[in-house]
């Protein structure tokens, strides 16, 4: 009896939070949408304008909250973060290098295929011996370094461009131009291979040094992770560019509501990381109304608050 | 040697065994916060296969480990609120779920309580005569051979002695292990290793 209560008092927290995210996410979707919408052409704004939002927002929001668990998970570390493995400056090299050399517009690709190789580098120096995710982080501690110097040697040596270069670099695309249709195939993609991994993580629940069956099987999977993440960090990248933080405090703000349960924390996630991506976009465009207030700036100052009170009232991580 | 066996370190032998899997416990292993005991154990069934859900089967199995370990009545409270011997006794838990036959315990019952060290060591005597092979790194020589069959012990010189049963413990034999004086008490036919300075 005893325990059924207790079972059910568990059960019921975790509903709560589920539902007050839900909620969340619908409120900012239908804010996202409909709010200040023009009665006469409401059909065009909705189709060319705010959809596409939408569906960037959601798509950034969950591919970079499961990038950061599963990073999180392997690592044991509550610091990981999903541009871990040098993709942010991956990323920039491929922005500037189609702004440079080939005076293109479609930063996005560009920057996802330069994310999607640094981090195939990354992963391929680090696994060169034995794999380890010291190993991981250092190298792609380095290579986020030594790319970053290639890329301000870019915009120091081209003073012309500097300015439209370092505006793209600082923190999402203004006007993105990524096709949603192949943005959907590809987070539909990610969200289905993340859905068959998920269960193992709860094996990587335990500690490493453990060993029962065969020791090859956790390094085989930390690899398949990292891998992963990457995949679902470059998404992001195709879909808004580099966006700090939500990595990071998604996994760490779900693993408090929803305690550790891989299952669980993997629908935690992606409602979470929509849901605060939906609500900074919305308070992005429309808080001081002419004037948009950079993503990043917004989803930190929705973000913390959320995650502090969290932290503080439930006191473990 | 663990590290050998298990092939955490590769070495130029190989290591032939007779046993199907081996289970190694490291000292303090790590575990998640705020994770309850049942679904600490539940971990382990996640390995190879991609599967979303628990059998009932496997429920069942996770039930019986837990009676066995005396914690069922814990199963919904978080690890981080047992205490050193019930989290001894849970990853031991983890070790039958596994299926191993060969256990591979370092220190299993040092940081913890006299009592806890006595219930912990006795339980893993109840596993050998169910077929399980614990080999125990142990530095309490007198609950090593209050509770073990075979000893193993390595000399200063790094020869490795070996002998069934309480005749390991001579004067002699620990004195080329530890390279000091003990002397061995006996009474009512048990023997004791006492340290002569």
């Amino acid at each position: 009896m005893k325990r059924l209560k207790t079972y059910n008092f568990v059960l019921n927290k975790k509903f709560f939070a589920f539902t007050l995210l839900v909620v969340i996410f619908f409120a900012s979707l239908a804010l996202c949408l409909f709010y200040r919408l023009d009665a006469s052409n409401y059909e065009i704004i909705l189709k060319f304008i705010r959809f596409p939002v939408v569906i960037r927002a959601i798509v950034s929001g969950a591919t970079l909250a499961l990038a950061g668990m599963f990073l999180q998970a392997i690592s044991k570390n509550n610091l990981a973060d999903p541009y871990l493995t040098g993709l942010s400056s991956g990323a920039g090299l491929g922005i500037v290098v189609s702004m440079l050399f080939f005076n293109s517009s479609h930063y996005s690709l560009f920057g996802f295929t330069g994310a999607i190789l640094t981090a195939f580098l990354v992963i391929f120096l680090s696994g060169f011996s034995k794999f380890s995710i010291t190993k991981l982080i250092l190298i792609g501690l380095s290579v986020n370094l030594f790319v970053g110097s290639i890329i301000s040697f870019f915009i120091l040596t081209n003073p012309q461009k500097a300015y439209p270069m370092t505006l793209v670099l600082s923190g999402g695309f203004s006007s993105p131009d990524s096709s949603e249709k192949f943005l959907l195939l590809l987070f539909l993609a990610g969200i289905i291979i993340c859905g068959v991994f998920t269960p193992i993580l709860n094996l990587l629940r335990l500690d490493e040094r453990i060993v029962f069956t065969s020791v090859a099987i956790r390094n085989k999977y930390n690899i398949i992770f990292v891998l992963i993440s990457a995949f679902l960090t470059s998404i992001s990248v195709y879909s808004i560019g580099i966006l700090g933080f939500v990595g990071i405090i998604c996994p760490l703000l779900s693993k408090l509501l929803f305690g550790c349960d891989a299952r669980l924390l993997f629908f935690g996630n992606i409602i979470s990381g929509s849901a605060l991506l939906l609500l900074s976009t919305f308070i992005s465009q429309n808080g001081i109304f002419p004037l948009q207030i950079p993503l990043g700036v917004v989803v930190a100052i929705v973000g913390v608050p959320f995650f502090v009170f969290f932290l503080l009232k439930e006191g473990r991580l | 040697m663990f590290k050998i066996i298990t092939g955490n370190i590769k070495t130029g032998f190989r290591v032939y065994n007779d046993f199907s899997k081996i289970f190694y416990l490291p000292q303090n292993p790590y575990y998640p916060k705020g994770i309850s005991v049942f679904d600490y154990l539940s971990s382990i069934f996640f390995s190879d296969n991609l599967k979303w859900f628990l059998s009932k089967d496997e429920k069942d199995k996770i039930e019986k480990v837990l009676s066995k370990v005396d914690l069922l009545d814990k199963e919904d409270i978080c690890v981080e609120n047992l205490s050193g011997g019930e989290i001894q006794k849970l990853n031991i838990g983890l070790g039958l779920l596994s299926g191993a036959d060969l256990f591979l315990l370092d220190e299993p019952a040092s940081n913890m309580d006299f009592i806890n060290q006595l219930k912990i060591l006795k339980m893993l005597k109840e596993l050998t005569k169910k077929g399980i092979t614990s080999v125990v790194v142990m530095h309490d020589i007198n609950l090593a051979l209050k509770y073990g069959d075979t000893f193993f012990g390595i000399t200063t010189e790094h020869k490795i002695l070996h002998q069934d049963g309480i005749k390991f413990f001579t004067s002699s034999n620990l004195k080329s292990i530890f390279d000091m004086n003990f002397e061995i008490l006996e009474s009512n036919g048990n023997i004791y290793v006492q340290s002569v300075d």
